[in-house]
């Protein structure tokens, strides 16, 4: 931690994007997208993130993102083909399916490097952008090396592999000639998943009981297909509750280590985000683009970008204007497609 | 690349106000730009630096974002002033225009909820069973059979136990079937398994398989009913709904990623919705299918679809009690309309 300094400043982040304007943005984007049967989503993704970015103020000034769609296209027709081939092979040939995830785990370092490459080099804040350096090398070390020693340890290594998925990431950014660096620790996360673990586990006893208890009270006559009845459906909800708000625990908690680990030069973040309130954001968020069918989505991400605006901070003992530009980087835009479809969430 | 010509002699001025990044340090100027005859002042703190309007590229437009002014040499201006910016700069490149367009009034945006709404409609109503029929006749038998025999032993390792039928009992069905499925046109040869699961029930997988319940065996009155209920089951195999279901449940998954990937949390719903309420739709037509099927079977078996009408019947009384309280299984309805089908069945068989 940073002792106090006298010259220390506190600058917030801000979040002053509307529902009603993003809204009519994501919708505009979508129907095009089905009309040009997915072509226009690479400029609908430019144009809600450019939103969204301008939206996001760091002591008053917004953010900036400039990838070109054509790059995303290009990615996006990357990607399909590997998921394609995941998602068909996937119901009809499980061997076919150990193939892709082979070929998927031999990518996993490239795509996410490349990722956060085109992602880094494309944003950009009071014209100077980000860029990232880490190498295809390192992150395969971390990512196939992590992900194996997870499953040889039955899950224990895991937490421990998402701290250094986090510092790879974050110590690699680079905003102009400024390295981020990072101080995080394998403590907090042990923590984070050991909680985690144990909510889900308390949770799972609670409902095989709950279980045990209506199925001696009821013939046990279902049939596979006839599974729609309402206990079912109750025990359906109230595992996906638990799951929703064990996701927002461990990303709230794991938001807050990271951010508060992260240096930028002169400059240190702090995230101040609750455990609870992200689960409700995310819980009523879930129920309002249900009842909806989808309309409430704009909303939906509306309110998790302010909420974790408002949660993020940063000090600074000198004031933002000393931060210079750096040398530009090369990246395509594939690795991001391909992490965007598999949800591989390595983004701070 | 934005080029604005004026004619020549004509005299435009105007000025808006933004702030200046020099693109080399992350400090920022508030600047007052000055357009005139083409050029454009930058003025600073009292100095003013002169850029042709030509050299000057704008980002595209989009609504509620401030402007950028790429300046030659790496210097961007950014100005809240997005109708001064637009007047100078008119978006030339038609998508963005046209897009910035659309996303600017509530009209376009209710127009495209009505439009979105229609095609999504229509992607799930007609074309996904429409592409999944085509793609699940192409897929190759051993791959069929290798998804079945996986489904078998999950369906063995969580709820079925082995058949407690006589097993002269079971030879005497077995060869009854044999008979009812030989030299039928589009079926294979038919694997037909035993099972105990607690309820009288039938079901086709794929790779020509049909499990048959020890309750089922017993739920038939007689191996007409039995029979009927087979060929019923018969129907979904010749026409692959198991191996459509997985394919139009998938285009649906997709869908609602698209729709909804975008907010926080919404990923896992893509897996959890089709399979809980768009289902029911579907099967609702494969299982009419499947009876239509049935009746044409039964009846080159001299057999009468009236079977198939006297089981549906018995099914319906049996399971009537359980309904009123049970409303949610009513309103998705996985075996919808069984008093349609009973009248289907009756009539096929006149």
């Amino acid at each position: 931690m940073a002792e106090p300094d006298l010259d220390e400043q506190l600058f917030r982040f801000t979040f002053t994007g509307r529902a009603g304007e993003y809204f009519r943005i994501w919708i505009i984007s979508l129907c095009l997208s089905l009309v040009t049967l997915g072509v226009y989503s690479a400029w609908g993704k430019v144009r809600k993130r450019r939103y969204l970015y301008a939206h996001t103020k760091l002591d008053g000034t917004g953010f900036d993102y400039r990838a070109s769609p054509l790059a995303i296209l290009r990615g996006r027709a990357l990607a399909l083909l590997l998921f394609g081939g995941f998602a068909l092979s996937g119901h009809f040939v499980p061997a076919i399916q150990w193939i892709f995830i082979a070929l998927l785990l031999v990518l996993s370092p490239w795509i996410v490097v490349a990722a956060a490459r085109f992602n880094a080099r494309n944003s950009t804040y009071r014209n100077i952008a980000f860029s990232f350096d880490g190498s295809v090398r390192e992150a395969a070390w971390i990512f196939v090396g992590g992900a194996g020693l997870s499953i040889l340890t039955l899950g224990l290594a895991y937490p421990w592999y998402r701290m250094r998925r986090a510092r790879f990431i974050i110590a690699h950014h680079r905003y102009g000639a400024t390295h981020f660096a990072t101080d995080l620790q394998a403590g907090g996360f042990v923590l984070t998943y050991l909680f985690a673990g144990l909510i889900l586990a308390g949770a799972f006893a609670i409902l095989v009981g709950a279980g045990i208890a209506l199925s001696t009270g009821t013939d046990a006559a279902a049939s596979p297909a006839e599974e729609t009845s309402l206990a079912g459906l109750a025990v359906i909800a109230v595992v996906y509750i638990v799951y929703v708000a064990v996701y927002a625990y461990i990303r709230s908690r794991t938001l807050n280590l990271m951010a508060n680990a992260t240096i930028i030069g002169p400059m240190r973040l702090r995230g101040t985000l609750r455990a609870r309130r992200l689960a409700w954001l995310y819980l009523s968020n879930i129920v309002a683009v249900l009842a909806t069918l989808g309309i409430a989505t704009p909303w939906a991400t509306i309110r998790v970008a302010a909420y974790r605006a408002d949660n993020i901070y940063a000090r600074a003992n000198a004031p933002l204007q000393t931060y210079r530009s750096g040398v530009p980087t090369h990246a395509t835009a594939t690795g991001s497609e391909v992490s965007d479809m598999f949800d591989v969430d390595v983004s701070l | 690349m934005c080029r604005y010509e004026l004619p020549a002699g004509f005299v435009m001025s105007s000025a808006f106000e933004g702030i200046l990044y020099d693109g080399r340090s992350a400090m920022g100027r508030p600047v007052l730009v000055e357009i005139e005859n083409a050029r454009l002042a930058i003025v600073y703190d009292g100095t003013r630096a002169v850029v042709a309007q030509s050299d000057v590229r704008v980002d595209a437009p989009v609504p509620g974002v401030s402007r950028r002014l790429m300046l030659p040499g790496g210097a961007a201006i950014e100005s809240d002033d997005r109708a001064a910016v637009e007047a100078l700069w008119p978006a030339e490149d038609p998508l963005s225009r046209s897009a910035f367009w659309l996303e600017s009034r509530w009209s376009a945006a209710i127009g495209a909820v009505l439009l979105t709404a229609a095609l999504v409609w229509i992607i799930i109503a007609d074309v996904l069973p429409l592409a999944a029929e085509p793609v699940a006749r192409s897929i190759g038998p051993r791959i069929e059979q290798a998804i079945g025999a996986q489904a078998l032993k999950s369906i063995d390792a969580t709820f079925a136990k082995p058949s407690q039928l006589p097993a002269a009992r079971r030879r005497e069905i077995e060869r009854e079937f044999a008979a009812f499925t030989d030299g039928e046109p589009g079926l294979g040869d038919v694997d037909l398994e035993f099972r105990r699961m607690g309820g009288p029930n039938a079901f086709a997988l794929p790779g020509n398989t049909i499990v048959v319940t020890d309750e089922m065996v017993k739920f038939a009155e007689d191996d007409d009913e039995l029979l009927a209920a087979l060929a019923h089951e018969l129907g979904h195999l010749r026409y692959q709904h198991a191996m459509r279901l997985v394919l139009q449940k998938s285009g649906i998954a997709v869908l609602i990623t698209a729709i909804a990937g975008d907010a926080a949390g919404m990923t896992f719903l893509a897996a959890a919705i089709p399979a809980a309420v768009l289902n029911a739709s579907y099967s609702r037509e494969f299982e009419l299918e499947a009876d239509r099927y049935a009746y044409g079977h039964l009846l080159r078996h001299e057999r009468s679809p009236r079977a198939l009408a006297r089981l549906f019947r018995r099914f319906a009384q049996q399971q009537h009690p359980a309904d009123p309280s049970d409303p949610l299984a009513r309103y998705l309805g996985s075996h919808p309309g069984i008093e349609e089908r009973i009248r289907l069945a009756e009539e096929a068989a006149n």
